[in-house]
């Protein structure tokens, strides 16, 4: 079979951008699950959401221009991360001792409840934002801008959150409570509002990230159930709590996604649950993850 | 260096079964769901047919979860295999004529338990490697990869068109009828099944559950009997998707994906794991609601979603948990001070 070299360009960009907002819901994922042992079921949920508020202003402040888009998007954000931190405050902060079923449980409960209130607020409509760019010709195709904007937004994303919890201080607690929240709790920090912060900058990442893609990714009732299930697939590979890992594991299962959609357009999952079974197998803890956490 | 089992290190009191609310429970059940079609129209008939068939799913579904202490989010993969092994035989019987006969129909029900266990085998075999959140993942993982070979293998399952008119033989097409088939199987089924959880290879799977480490320091290997459980769990739940196509003469992938996997975990935490006749109740509050609820308003995941998240926050035990403790704290009262926390600590009555 001859490589058509266009359609492994545009496939592979796709593929990237893709890994991007894997990436971006990812690394809220595992940070969540990394410090707090909770597996946020509702997080592309709250992505989803996060890109219908974004929309709402967007539509509201009169819809027109990348600077309403960019303001609207800095709106959603703060929007998503307070609804973040009421979260954490009244729902996850009481289910810390509970066992992982119940855990899992009332976030999946969280999944079901916020995909039918956008169904009562938004419609079944699906949302987008259009922008006038133009296409950037590449050797014969067409390519959409659009799509360097979010693969440079996706790397600042993750080069700033290794910044964060390598370099600053509130970063440094974050990691020590991932190892021993006792003594971390011990030397006078107050964990729960750790928490809350942890909890809320996970959901604002989502947030930014669902506005991000409004240009590219309309906002479709059921896209966040296909997303969660690949945030696992991605956070399982790259291993839980490694901001590298899911960097990795979002590329790896972004450009896979892209290329097998070529080949087996049903099964294009598939190919990617196998990928996490074969990991699984192979090395539970995810291929950047330490034996230690698993 | 193997941190593996600390999901499952807890030893939570709740958790215990208690023998004896169950028989209770059980009992009643027995002769409501037996008088039930005489005072119900079709329609109510229709779904307590659904309350039972899903509810041998749900229960068979708590083999893995309330009495091994894992969760499964793939546990529907093995009713969906259940449910297309009948239907396929169902397709090669009738070759479109929409005739067959008793023996082709029980063989084709039949046919849904070897290939579910099948299943549950290859799947299982990976699965019990890791337990807590991975063990839900992984079988999250495998359950989506079934539901896709059989959403996208059109020569084979018909893809998402799925397999249509399973029409059972003349008896059967009565509504009746096949409620008290499925009545008669579920019952044997649920007798079994009481046989198996009452039984020494019950009672390890309660152990492994309270502390898998500890059941291995005394000689048992822990993984062949998870592997042997996940098999039976996965032949009850093709058992149950068998019963499902001939009703709703039709089968889907849907039925393999974890929309219907959550339905199981829901059914089983409405009624309360630690119950055998847990799930059971479980499906007829979930099954009940559903079918009154989406009568008037398409919001039934909000419904039900806010029904999951009261029980997990308040009620954690499901309805049986709650009679349960209901009971204990009315028995104990005058004898001691102290009500609530330290009663379910007892050891269960039976």
């Amino acid at each position: 079979m001859e490589l058509d070299l266009n359609l492994v360009l545009s496939q592979l960009l796709a593929g990237v951008s893709r890994a991007m907002v894997l990436f971006l819901l990812a690394s809220g994922l595992s940070l969540i699950f990394g410090v707090m042992n909770i597996l946020n079921f509702a997080h592309a949920t709250m992505w989803l959401l996060g890109g219908y508020i974004t929309f709402s202003l967007y539509e509201g402040m009169g819809g027109e221009g990348p600077l309403l888009l960019m303001i609207a998007i800095i709106g959603g954000t703060i929007v998503m991360a307070a609804l973040g931190a009421l979260t954490e405050r009244f729902l996850i902060r009481r289910m810390y001792d509970r066992e992982l079923p119940e855990q899992l449980l009332l976030t999946f409960a969280l999944l079901l409840i916020v995909g039918d209130i956008i169904k009562i607020i938004w419609g079944v409509e699906d949302r987008s934002v259009y922008l006038d760019i133009e296409a950037l010709e590449v050797g014969g195709t067409f390519i959409n801008p659009y799509y360097f904007v979010i693969i440079a937004v996706g790397i600042a994303v993750a080069a700033g959150l290794w910044w964060f919890l390598q370099k600053t201080r509130y970063g440094r607690i974050v990691r020590a409570a991932v190892y021993n929240r006792d003594m971390v709790s011990a030397l006078g920090i107050r964990i729960p509002l750790i928490y809350m912060g942890v909890f809320a900058l996970g959901v604002a990442i989502a947030g930014f990230a669902a506005g991000v893609f409004l240009p590219l990714m309309p906002m479709a009732l059921g896209v966040d159930i296909d997303l969660i299930v690949q945030c696992f697939a991605v956070v399982v590979i790259g291993g839980f709590g490694s901001i590298l890992g899911t960097f990795v594991g979002s590329l790896l299962v972004g450009v896979v996604y892209a290329f097998s959609i070529l080949i087996w357009p049903d099964g294009a999952l598939a190919v990617v649950f196998l990928i996490v079974v074969a990991v699984l197998m192979w090395r539970p803890w995810g291929l950047f993850g330490t034996e230690l956490r698993y | 260096m193997n941190l593996e089992n600390s999901a499952t290190q807890t030893t939570d009191t709740r958790r215990k079964p208690m023998g004896m609310l169950s028989v209770r429970v059980l009992a009643l059940l027995f002769v409501v769901f037996l008088a039930a079609p005489a005072v119900l129209g079709e329609f109510w008939v229709e779904v307590a047919t659904e309350i039972l068939i899903l509810g041998l799913f749900a229960m068979s579904f708590n083999l893995i979860y309330g009495y091994m202490g894992q969760i499964s989010f793939g546990h529907a993969a093995f009713f969906g295999l259940g449910a297309y092994a009948t239907a396929m035989l169902f397709r090669e019987f009738t070759g479109g004529t929409e005739e067959i006969s008793y023996l082709q129909f029980f063989v084709s029900l039949a046919a849904g338990i070897p290939l579910a266990a099948f299943g549950a085998l290859l799947v299982g075999y990976f699965c019990i490697r890791l337990t807590g959140i991975y063990f839900a993942i992984l079988t999250l993982a495998f359950g989506e990869l079934l539901f896709f070979v059989v959403f996208s293998w059109y020569s084979f399952t018909g893809g998402d068109d799925g397999i249509q008119r399973l029409l059972p033989p003349p008896l059967f097409r009565d509504p009746v009828m096949y409620y008290y088939l499925c009545f008669v199987i579920v019952i044997a089924a649920m007798a079994v099944m009481w046989r198996i959880v009452h039984s020494p290879f019950g009672y390890l799977l309660r152990a492994m559950r309270d502390n898998q480490e500890r059941t291995r320091f005394l000689g048992i290997n822990t993984r062949i009997y998870m592997l042997i459980n996940f098999v039976i769990a996965g032949s009850f739940a093709g058992l149950a998707g068998a019963l499902w196509g001939p009703f709703t003469r039709s089968v889907a992938p849907t039925l393999l994906g974890w929309q219907e996997s959550g339905i199981a975990v829901f059914m089983t935490l409405l009624g309360g794991s630690a119950f055998f006749a847990g799930p059971m109740v479980g499906s007829i509050i979930y099954t009940f609601l559903h079918a009154w609820v989406t009568g008037f308003t398409q919001y039934w995941p909000l419904t039900i979603g806010a029904i999951i998240l009261i029980i997990v926050l308040f009620s954690p035990g499901g309805l049986l948990g709650a009679i349960d403790a209901w009971r204990r704290i009315r028995t104990r009262q005058g004898s001691s001070g102290v009500a609530d926390n330290t009663l379910v600590k007892e050891e269960p009555d039976s």
